[in-house]
């Protein structure tokens, strides 16, 4: 069984939600995803299915909506929120991302007020209240004003912006907040009886996900330096990415600290006929091998470093110095991490059938593996308005006449 | 402020974490269950202590272990007792101490505390109903456990350092923070969250196994699949677009200088309307029918072109201004904030109170950081500032334990204590 079984999450966000109802799905909630007539915008993202767009066909969709169930409602419509509101009623979460003054189709605190023990979550960009509340916002400018992005860029190519990482990281910041604040609400919710309104602020998330530079700027108002794949500093410090000889690069952030971790990874280089200079007595103490100080004793070990990893392949690189005691990596595309059996051996990555298309796909699997509630990867996403019948008619009684003439006014489908 | 009304607790209110960890990924996940009201007790020990405790800066002046800011902003909302594990006597502390709590984090090496005596079915047998949750880079099972992760360690491995970055450039641009501390340590929470939930309904506790680079992997679905289904590989895609939408399909998405030295403001419009919109502020609405850029696929197509027109228009105005002019027309558009910036000059940030004045002993007076998640009814909290190193010991050892002044004297003698 799943943590959040017989836990039923009525789901009605765009794509800044999505990851948040990917989680609690997979920690076993029965996510009803609403969708308008025509289908989530979600379905438009792409990759697709041979490149070719339709709305079974998004491979963002496929990813972000396994394991939920799919209901087509007009929430523009009087009948659709109606219908909404009577499902509200028998859930134990909403999950919603209008913003609050933008053709918001319900009042989320009323709600919240009007069914004592439903846990409302408002996950906006902004939050409920202040100046900000209503701008328009998509996830690169998300990242770029919450603080993340300002980081990440180039220190030696001039003239360069910052660089905002791809992929929807201001939404899996944000659904990481509202997965842990719909299973703390839940946790209360079973000794007090009550539910409650939840205001998320993805602003604010962002703002806590900035690391070392939330402490130089609350308490010295000192900004970072960017720096090409390395973290930002008050102070330039030595490039970490190093290209190797299979046209790939190594990250050496986790130099040995130990010396029995240095003398073997000098051990490794010197096995292969390099590193002549990593023998200086200097470098045994763990203060000169130091990075970020930009001491001449790094600058020498580094040469050494660069050579050795220009003339070697990246995977054994890797491999070699992670037997050394080095916490250094490939930099690995997504692909290549389908290459590695540690991850199969553990069981990451999952094959869901696609029955309809008569195929097995592998997809990226639990970000946790829990003992006595397994994470589950659940059904392929939900075809478009798959579940409405099963939900409206099964669960929620409406006749099949009744279903049909939602249907025929493009209220449900 | 904490509520004191019936049914005002903060939601976490009553749950005792024993919290072994230290530089960035589980005090990112200890620091949320502070915020939410759980009672954290990190466990420390002065022969290995947190090299947290020596970072930067330190405002009053270089004094650690309590002088550090950037320990006083992650680890605020704990407690801090110093035990040394690999005493007997200290051992018998921890069991102890395990025996009235409900969580154990830690994010050491795979095989830390399983040499100390303390792995699962140990602490099982001191406390059956005991959530453990194992933070490590490549996790506690599979042929390369004994691996190690810091930060970009894992952001390399996962794929997330190459999605990030200039398509013209040598070397990715990837996270220059470590993006996967946090994001393991928000992982971590929501993981405990919901296994409190399942213990409260059935009393099981259960071992929750995190890996690291696993937390990062999860986060490239769109990308892993375009190679699972389509066989395309992420070097065959041209990407990363450095600030250019992979998807949704978008343009203009990009960043565009500003007034100023590296001033930078992000526009994107994902819609015609959006488009349309942003030519009528721009003083250029001849763009809207200029053929290279009356739909999407002709601005795709000739984006090298609307880039530059566009960065010309933005030159020299200023970032502020214009975010606000584009916003007013309902233009996605937002400059890049630091750190300082979301401090001194996020009016959003300023209104919703997400910097307040805290004190320090050692350390002072300091604005501690917001709350990202608003109960209506249990509110979080951000009372308690970063612990001092032992602050809490005659607390936990006298009265959550119960040892006599005599014995706790004992125990700093012999060591147990250190």
């Amino acid at each position: 069984m799943g943590a959040l079984d017989g836990v039923r999450v009525l789901d009605c966000s765009d794509p800044k939600g999505h990851f948040a109802g990917k989680l609690l799905a997979g920690l076993g909630a029965d996510v009803i995803k609403i969708e308008a007539p025509g289908g989530d915008v979600g379905r438009t993202y792409g990759p697709f299915l041979d490149d070719q767009p339709g709305p079974e066909r998004s491979l963002y969709w496929w990813h972000y909506a396994a394991g939920k169930r799919s209901v087509v409602l007009d929430l523009q419509t009087s009948d659709g929120i109606e219908l909404f509101l009577e499902l509200a009623a028998e859930s134990d979460i909403v999950l919603e991302t209008w913003q609050p003054g933008r053709d918001h189709p319900f009042d989320p605190v009323a709600l919240s007020d009007h069914h004592r023990e439903l846990v409302v979550i408002s996950l906006t960009p902004f939050g409920q209240t202040g100046p900000w509340r209503d701008y328009a916002w998509s996830d690169a400018v998300g990242l770029a004003l919450g603080g993340p992005m300002s980081s990440c860029g180039y220190d030696n190519l001039p003239g360069t912006p910052p660089i905002r990482p791809t992929e929807h990281h201001a939404s899996h910041i944000a659904g990481y907040f509202a997965a842990t604040a719909a299973c703390s609400a839940l946790y209360e919710r079973q000794a007090s009886g009550l539910g409650q309104h939840i205001d998320i602020s993805m602003h604010e998330c962002m703002g806590f996900t900035i690391e070392s530079s939330a402490p130089w700027a609350l308490y010295e108002q000192h900004p970072l330096i960017r720096q090409a794949g390395r973290h930002a500093g008050p102070q330039p410090t030595e490039p970490w990415q190093y290209p190797t000889a299979d046209g790939r690069l190594i990250n050496i952030f986790g130099m040995p600290r130990s010396e029995a971790s240095w003398l073997a990874l000098v051990a490794f280089i010197q096995e292969r006929g390099m590193g002549e200079n990593l023998s200086d007595f200097e470098l045994l103490d763990g203060r000169k091998r130091q990075l970020g100080l930009q001491q001449r004793s790094v600058a020498v070990m580094l040469d050494d470093i660069a050579e050795f990893i220009a003339a070697n392949d990246a995977e054994e690189i890797y491999a070699g110095a992670q037997a050394a005691g080095a916490a250094w990596s490939t930099i690995r595309t997504p692909d290549e991490c389908l290459a590695d059996e540690h991850w199969h051996k553990r069981g990451f990555f999952v094959d869901v059938e696609h029955e309809e298309r008569n195929r097995t796909v592998t997809f990226p699997g639990a970000p946790y593996i829990l003992s006595e509630t397994p994470w589950t990867h659940g059904r392929r996403a939900p075809l478009l308005g798959e579940h409405t019948t099963e939900v409206l008619c099964g669960e929620l009684g409406l006749s099949d006449q009744e279903l049909g003439a939602l249907i025929a006014a493009g209220v449900a489908q | 402020m904490t509520g004191t009304k019936p049914n005002t607790r903060p939601p976490l209110d009553g749950v005792r974490v024993v919290d072994f960890t230290w530089i960035v990924a589980g005090p990112t996940c200890t620091r949320l269950l502070g915020d939410l009201g759980a009672e954290v007790i990190r466990v420390e020990n002065e022969q290995t202590l947190d090299s947290i405790r020596f970072g930067r800066p330190h405002p009053n002046g270089f004094d650690p272990p309590d002088s550090s800011a950037m320990f006083n902003w992650l680890d605020r909302n704990k407690r801090s007792i110093t035990v040394n594990a690999r005493h007997p006597d200290g051992l018998d502390l921890i069991k102890r101490l395990i025996r009235v709590s409900d969580v154990v984090v830690e994010n050491y090496s795979s095989r830390i505390l399983e040499n100390w005596g303390l792995s699962y079915e140990e602490q099982r047998a001191e406390n059956p109903e005991i959530i453990y949750v194992s933070l490590s880079g490549f996790g506690h099972s599979g042929p390369q456990r004994d691996y190690s992760t810091w930060g970009p360690t894992a952001q390399a491995l996962s794929g997330l350092t190459a999605m990030s970055g200039l398509p013209e450039a040598p070397e990715p641009a990837g996270w220059g923070y470590s993006y996967l501390d946090h994001m393991a340590g928000f992982t971590a929470a929501a993981a405990i969250t919901a296994a409190l939930k399942h213990r409260r309904e059935t009393g099981t506790g259960q071992w929750i196994d995190l890996s690291q680079v696993e937390t990062g992997m999860a986060l490239t679905g769109p990308a892993t699949l375009d190679f699972t289904v389509n066989g395309r590989r992420y070097r065959d895609t041209g990407n990363p677009p450095g600030n250019r939408s992979v998807w949704p399909q978008a343009a203009p998405h990009n960043t565009y200088p500003t007034a100023g030295d590296d001033n930078w403001i992000m526009i994107t419009c994902t819609s015609d309307a959006e488009w349309e919109a942003f030519c009528e502020v721009s003083d250029h609405p001849h763009w809207r029918t200029d053929r290279r850029f009356a739909t999407l696929p002709a601005r795709l197509r000739h984006e090298d072109e609307l880039d530059e027109q566009i960065g010309s228009w933005t030159a020299g105005q200023d970032g502020r201004a214009l975010m606000q002019r584009l916003q007013a027309a309902d233009v996605p558009a937002g400059v890049v904030q630091n750190g300082v910036d979301l401090v001194v000059d996020d009016p959003q940030m300023r209104a919703r109170e997400w910097t307040v004045t805290r004190d320090h002993p050692v350390v002072g007076e300091h604005l501690t950081d917001g709350l990202q998640i608003h109960f209506a009814r249990t509110p979080a909290h951000r009372d308690l500032p970063g612990p001092r190193l032992g602050e809490a010991n005659q607390y936990v050892f006298a009265e959550l334990l119960g040892l006599s002044d005599r014995r706790i004297a004992e125990l700093q003698v012999n060591g147990a204590m250190g």
